[in-house]
């Protein structure tokens, strides 16, 4: 009982972390039809902030998050217009393919970077909250953890509110479901998303701002997210939100199942492993549409 | 061109070559396996061994990726586990090295046929996505190292290798000319390959699937070949890179060396025969001359990677055909003669994304 009570709070932690860095992958999926393989790096970007606003700075966790949002919403519209705008509307090529090795590229250009500025060693990031709760016999919730799945929480419900309520969230749906019907309607799809991106972009960062304080800030701190976040999506199916939700939590679950019955060294195999039964039998994922004809 | 040549370039067969061209072609062959001869520099020799491998590697994974059209980005891992298999063998079992590094690529090309199946299932980004966690997790499980094979990340026990029966020089310039046969061989047999019934049946299947599947082409039969042939070239580079330094690192995988490679690919001309070569010259070339910076030389290849795909997204071969192409229509137009279009198809078939060139007015995208 007590390692199921810990498995099922390690769950609700990791789930809506991962879904708040992989719900922007699938957000970006769903709109541009590109893999943004640069979220990763805003994971570790997100980190740095935290370092820097929390430990450098000392101000408060609030302003890490809000800063967070800005400077990784900045960096995901950049790196929208760098890797991904020039490339709109040409022919000739495979979409799809050149933007996630452009997006790779922007990737490999920000982590050496960092690398460059803050050195390869693992830097501490103080808790966003300190203490916690005793949940049952002795399983501990810290109020770090309870914060975190409480924000992510918050900000996907923002994000599914700022999806169906705004004009801008109508827009982005709409592009999603049919891009011609959209411009034709008058969507500013050029403004549109860069905007997406950003967005996305910001979630991750502010999931990184806690991955941070959870584990460390280093320049390769957005490798582990990205391939989790990858997991996520795949197994959600790209493009569907709520698939990517019920991935997010799933995957939590079986990790951290997998963390405690065999071990921290195979839960990522065991994890890997599930996903390709899944896979073989629903090659879509959980929530996936179909895109094109089974030959 | 005539009928008969341009029935040749749509089916595919390589383009024939004239006596000059194959002159030429030799001549280069010669001049360059005797570098070992002229330039006795063993720092450089050290570098175009290294270049070469890297090459072998990039030629099986450019017949996956390219001509096979399967976005495959577990080649790496499947390279590492070509390097593993042949250093276990090498020090566990009496087998001479050249046995064990084919048996390297055979276990390469066992798995990459293993990894066939699930990935097949998927389309386009999908396929991409669990074959690049394929590698991470493989990378994972080396560095974790539960039963000790692998030396984890700490580099794999010293094994004897292809020449250790030679002093150090010798042994060099043995492996410089072994390299270059094996590119050479690699090289041919992946040319010969994408022109024959296999070749331009992954090419329909990459570009047509539709129409290649209404002509009872399989796709999963033939992308399952590709898999097994481009797995083994891959196993032999990575065999071939253990015997060579004596040993084998989880450094070989991973997303730096990933970056690199699918840079070389890229650069060069993803599914065109000159493309991985041209590629990994270039950018041996520039690690070369950013050795002594260490610390941007990613961040410049990363910036070289952007800003190349960004304005020639079929490389620096997709480039030069659209200049001929573009040169050859005009010179056919100074002579006023009706020959452009053949031209055209025939040229672009060099391209992936060539045949969504000239058919994509009539297929839905």
């Amino acid at each position: 009982m007590t390692s199921f009570v810990g498995i099922l709070v390690e769950t609700i932690v990791l789930g809506s972390i991962y879904g708040l860095v992989a719900i922007g992958m699938t957000l970006i999926y769903g709109t541009l039809r590109i893999l943004d393989m640069s979220q990763g790096s805003m994971v570790m970007i997100g980190g740095f902030v935290g370092w820097g606003v929390l430990v450098v700075a000392g101000w408060s966790p609030v302003l890490a998050i809000l800063i967070a949002f800005v400077i990784t919403f900045a960096m995901g519209t950049f790196t929208e217009l760098i890797s991904v705008q020039p490339l709109m509307g040409r022919r000739g090529f495979d979409f799809e393919m050149v933007t996630f090795i452009t997006t790779f590229a922007v990737a490999i250009v920000f982590a050496n970077v960092a690398l460059q500025v803050f050195g390869p060693f693992q830097h501490n990031v103080t808790p966003v909250v300190r203490g916690g709760v005793d949940v049952y016999n002795r399983v501990n919730l810290s109020y770090q953890n309870m914060t975190m799945a409480l924000v992510s929480v918050g900000l996907m419900g923002g994000l599914g509110l700022f999806l169906a309520r705004t004009r801008w969230g109508l827009a982005i749906r709409a592009v999603a479901q049919n891009l011609d019907a959209a411009r034709l309607m008058g969507v500013p799809v050029m403004k549109l998303y860069p905007l997406t991106m950003g967005l996305a972009s910001a979630l991750a960062g502010i999931g990184g701002v806690f991955l941070g304080a959870k584990f460390f800030a280093y320049p390769s701190a957005g490798d582990l997210p990205l391939l989790e976040a990858l997991i996520v999506v795949i197994f959600g199916g790209l493009g569907s939100l709520s698939g990517t939700l019920y991935a997010a939590y799933a995957i939590g679950l079986i990790q951290a199942t997998a963390e405690v019955v065999v071990g921290t060294t195979w839960s990522l195999p065991i994890l890997y492993a599930i996903i390709l039964l899944v896979l073989v039998v629903r090659p879509h994922g959980l929530r996936g549409t179909p895109s094109e004809a089974r030959l | 061109m005539s009928l008969a040549e341009a029935q040749d370039a749509r089916i595919g067969r390589p383009p024939k070559l004239s006596g000059g061209q194959i002159g030429g072609i030799l001549a280069l062959v010669v001049a360059i396996a005797s570098v070992p001869v002229i330039w006795s520099n063993e720092y450089a020799l050290g570098v175009l061994i290294t270049g070469m491998i890297t090459l072998v590697l990039n030629t099986s994974w450019n017949f996956v990726l390219g001509t096979a059209g399967v976005w495959n980005f577990g080649q790496l891992a499947i390279y590492a586990l070509g390097g593993y298999g042949a250093g276990l063998l090498m020090i566990h079992t009496p087998v001479p090295p050249v046995l064990a590094i084919i048996a390297g690529g055979l276990l390469s090309a066992a798995m990459s046929v293993l990894l066939a199946f699930p990935t097949l299932r998927l389309y386009g980004i999908y396929t991409s996505l669990l074959t690049f966690s394929f590698a991470q997790v493989f990378q994972f499980i080396v560095v974790n190292d539960p039963k000790g094979l692998t030396g984890g990340s700490f580099g794999f026990p010293t094994v004897r290798g292809l020449y250790s029966f030679l002093s150090p020089r010798a042994s060099l310039d043995a492996y410089y000319w072994t390299m270059m046969a094996v590119v050479i061989a690699a090289t041919l047999a992946v040319t010969w390959i994408r022109s024959s019934r296999l070749g331009i049946a992954l090419r329909t299947v990459r570009d047509a699937p539709g129409y290649a599947a209404a002509r009872g082409v399989s796709p999963l039969k033939y992308r399952i070949i590709a898999f097994a042939i481009s797995g083994f070239i891959a196993g032999v580079a990575g065999a071939l890179y253990l015997s060579y330094n004596q040993s084998i690192t989880t450094s070989v995988m991973g997303l730096t060396p990933m970056s690199i490679d699918v840079t070389m690919l890229v650069i060069g001309g993803l599914g065109t025969i000159w493309g991985p070569m041209l590629g990994t010259g270039v950018l041996t070339g520039l690690q070369v001359g950013l050795a002594d910076y260490p610390g941007i030389q990613l961040t410049i290849l990363g910036t070289i990677l952007l800003v190349i795909v960004v304005f020639m997204p079929n490389g620096i071969v997709g480039l030069i055909s659209a200049i001929r192409r573009r040169v050859g229509a005009w010179v056919t137009e100074g002579e006023g003669e009706d020959g452009g279009g053949d031209e055209d198809r025939a040229e672009a078939e060099e391209t992936p994304a060539g045949v969504e060139e000239t058919l994509g007015a009539e297929l839905p995208s």
